[in-house]
């Protein structure tokens, strides 16, 4: 891609460059904003080093290394989402799926920063760390992924879920969760609650019950995984309930929110989840709740009444302050799902608005892609693929295209799709971190 | 096997009627192909280890391949799915950029026994066609120097199994004979030539 679009930017960028200084480019291009000093063609800040993130800031570097790019990361490390199911599974551990910022950092040439953002001041295009620090952009872009909305169920908060984790951002819980599954009895019940729409990852709460009844199946026969739903559906729902079917039997169980799936309150000390009708005591319980935008999309208006960020979904420019993007989990991305894959690809788009925007030009038409992959046995994988277009302002999925893996699939071809899910995971975080 | 302007031209043929499902605008080449890269690595450049390294193959290689996907010619598990998502003349911009980029070979260390049975299965009944040892890439043959071994594998299993219905048949009927050690001789010598 560098190549293209940076020929062309030189080009663009050629009668500027002509008067001399790199300085005189802004002079030259008309819609270029107001730059914060010191970067080359303009500075550009990245809150969050996960599947957004890391992609726009090294997609921006690969366009045009004149921008400079700042990423801004709270933790040291990142512990990726997908693939921590397998984690639970057993078939792998955590830190198969931990990976650092150094090649980031040391090849491409990005700035990144750990820190914590705690302001973001749209106005002077300013953003304040944890650290005190302050950092000035140009551009902005927030990749923060989810923030949980514990309110929303009665006891349940950061502390409860200690106890009761949710494991919906990988790292620490995982490993919580991983522990209790290990030292439970055989004979035991594991309750999974998962959420309501919308929320990050709609197949990974039926992913995780998968996983955990593999790892019952190896190592506590007489245990069982309960799914006490919000919803009356799910994604890739009669591929799970096959692979469910073929080789957990009745180990896992799906109740439905109308069959009385939906939690309002949890005792966290006994174990204890309250729905509308019954309570459920479990041995183990992973207790998924509501989701909202990431808190800093929510100190800096960023995110409208349903808790999410309302975005121009050409670009990922937020609607409510201009020259900071929201993609991500965080931003509402007309049909495409809150998914790694779908990060990535918005991560892109927003990308190179960002570098045309810099650079004087118009954003050019977007394309996205999301594929989420499920393993619901070591050789058992299924898929759901979608590409999307940009129709009326509002990110639509192409028409024939995409759709799962078919119901009568082979044994054989199950096995490979469970392959490529793995090698999907290699190269999706080698497109983040290398 | 019928050669590739042919195979071209019946896709083409066959394409026009699905009707042009797509875009408002004209979409980059580079636009377009980010798109890959979640599966395929960047710039095509798969860090492994099923997902076939396909930045730097040859441009004509990668369009038909695109467009057989697309009609469902080839099969695939998801290739099928997303292929549909771009018209023909974007899929034809994806090949050209893809061809554009530099050819990574894996990096994946060979096992020197396995290579050397590769190698003589190569040099009697593979090489008129895949020269230099796989690296060569014209007629209609693709790059298999430096592939993924896994995916050289899965191909040629996939292969194996289709026998005289594997194109070109010659292949085929050379490939269904070989035993599953053989065809993973032949992987890992693939993968050797970097
Ligand atoms: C169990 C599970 C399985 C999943 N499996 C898949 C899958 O197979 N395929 C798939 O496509 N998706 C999957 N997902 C979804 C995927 O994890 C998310 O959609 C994806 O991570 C979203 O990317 P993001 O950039 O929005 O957020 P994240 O990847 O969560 O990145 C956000 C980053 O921002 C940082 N951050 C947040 N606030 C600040 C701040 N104020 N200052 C500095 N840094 C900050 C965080 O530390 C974090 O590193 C799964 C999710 C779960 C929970
Ligand atoms: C969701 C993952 C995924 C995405 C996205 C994806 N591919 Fe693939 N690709 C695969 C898989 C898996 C295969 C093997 C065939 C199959 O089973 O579908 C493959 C095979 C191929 C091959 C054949 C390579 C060979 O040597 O035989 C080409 C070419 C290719 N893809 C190109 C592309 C292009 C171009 C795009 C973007 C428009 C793309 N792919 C997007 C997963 C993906
Ligand atoms: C008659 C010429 C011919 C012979 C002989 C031949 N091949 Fe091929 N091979 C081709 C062509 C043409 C293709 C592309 C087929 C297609 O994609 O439609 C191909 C494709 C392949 C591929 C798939 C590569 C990819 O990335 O998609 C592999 C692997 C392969 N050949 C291995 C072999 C091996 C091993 C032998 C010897 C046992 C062999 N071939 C013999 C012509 C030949």
């Amino acid at each position: 891609m560098a190549m293209f679009t940076r020929r062309k930017f030189v080009k663009a960028a050629g009668a500027c460059t002509a008067l001399g200084a790199l300085a005189s480019i802004s002079a030259c291009t008309a819609n270029t904003p107001k730059r914060a000093s010191g970067g080359g063609k303009g500075r550009v800040i990245v809150i969050g080093g996960g599947y957004g993130g890391a992609i726009a800031a090294k997609y921006i570097k690969l366009a045009d290394a004149d921008i400079d790019v700042t990423l801004i990361e709270r933790d040291k490390k990142y512990v990726s989402c997908p693939l921590s199911n397998e984690v639970l599974g057993g078939d792998r551990n955590i830190d198969s799926v931990t990976f650092g910022y150094d090649t980031l950092k040391n090849k491409r040439g990005i700035n990144v920063v750990q820190d914590e953002i705690v302001a973001i001041d749209p106005d002077k295009h300013t953003v304040k760390g944890k650290s005190g620090k302050q950092y000035d952009y140009d551009k902005l872009v927030v990749s923060p992924g989810v923030d949980f909305r514990y309110d929303k169920i009665d006891g349940y908060d950061a502390q409860a879920a200690e106890i009761i984790p949710h494991a919906w951002k990988a790292g620490p819980q995982t490993v919580t969760l991983r522990k209790q599954l290990e030292a439970m009895k055989d004979g035991g019940v594991c309750y999974i609650a998962a959420p309501p729409n919308p929320f990050r990852c709609p197949p990974g709460p039926y992913e995780r019950a998968a996983q955990i009844a593999h790892y019952f199946k190896m190592h506590k026969p007489k245990s069982k995984v309960i799914i006490l739903d919000a919803k009356d559906k799910f994604s890739k729902q009669g591929l799970f309930m096959q692979g469910y079917k073929k080789f957990y039997g009745d180990m896992v169980e799906w109740v439905s929110g109308a069959g009385g799936g939906i939690i309002e309150a949890v005792d966290a000390n006994s174990r204890t989840l309250v729905g509308e009708v019954e309570e459920y005591k479990g041995d183990v319980v992973n207790l998924i709740p509501p989701q909202k935008a990431g808190k800093i999309a929510q100190i800096a208006g960023l995110a409208d009444d349903s808790g999410w960020c309302p975005v121009n979904q050409k670009t990922f420019e937020s609607k409510l302050h201009k020259d900071v993007y929201v993609i991500g989990d965080a931003c509402i991305a007309g049909k495409m799902p809150k998914s790694g894959y779908a990060a990535n690809s918005q991560g892109k788009v927003c990308a190179a608005a960002i570098v045309a925007t810099l650079n004087g030009q118009e954003p050019g038409e977007p394309s996205y892609v999301n594929t989420c992959y499920s393993i619901i046995s070591p050789e058992w994988g299924i898929s759901v693929a979608a590409v999307y277009q940009l129709v009326d302002g509002k990110i639509v999925g192409v028409k024939g295209a995409g759709g799962l893996s078919p119901m009568n699939a082979s044994a054989a071809t199950r096995a490979i799709e469970a392959k490529f899910a793995r090698s999907w995971f290699k190269n999706v975080t080698a497109d983040m971190f290398t | 096997m019928k050669n590739r302007k042919a195979r071209l031209l019946a896709l083409t043929a066959a394409v026009i009627f699905s009707g042009s499902l797509v875009a408002e605008g004209v979409r980059t080449p580079s636009m377009l192909a980010n798109t890959c890269a979640g599966c395929h690595g960047t710039l095509g450049a798969s860090a492994g280890d099923l997902m076939p390294i396909i930045g730097g193959m040859e441009k004509e290689f990668l369009q038909m391949i695109l467009l057989e996907y697309k009609t469902g010619e080839r099969d695939s598990t998801i290739m099928g799915r997303i292929a549909k998502g771009y018209s023909d003349a974007e899929l034809k911009a994806i090949a050209s950029f893809m061809a554009d980029q530099e050819w990574v070979s894996s990096p994946v260390k060979t096992d020197a026994k396995m290579v050397a049975i590769g190698q003589k299965i190569h040099d009697k009944q593979c090489k008129t066609c895949h020269e230099d040892n796989g690296r060569v890439q014209e007629d209609e043959a693709p790059r298999l120097a430096g592939q993924w071994p896994e995916y050289t594998m899965h191909y040629l299993e996939w292969c194996h199994s289709k026998g005289k219905r594997c194109a070109p048949r010659k292949m085929g009927k050379r490939v269904m004979k070989l035993s599953k050690e053989e065809l993973k001789a032949m992987a890992e010598f693939y993968a050797s030539e970097k």
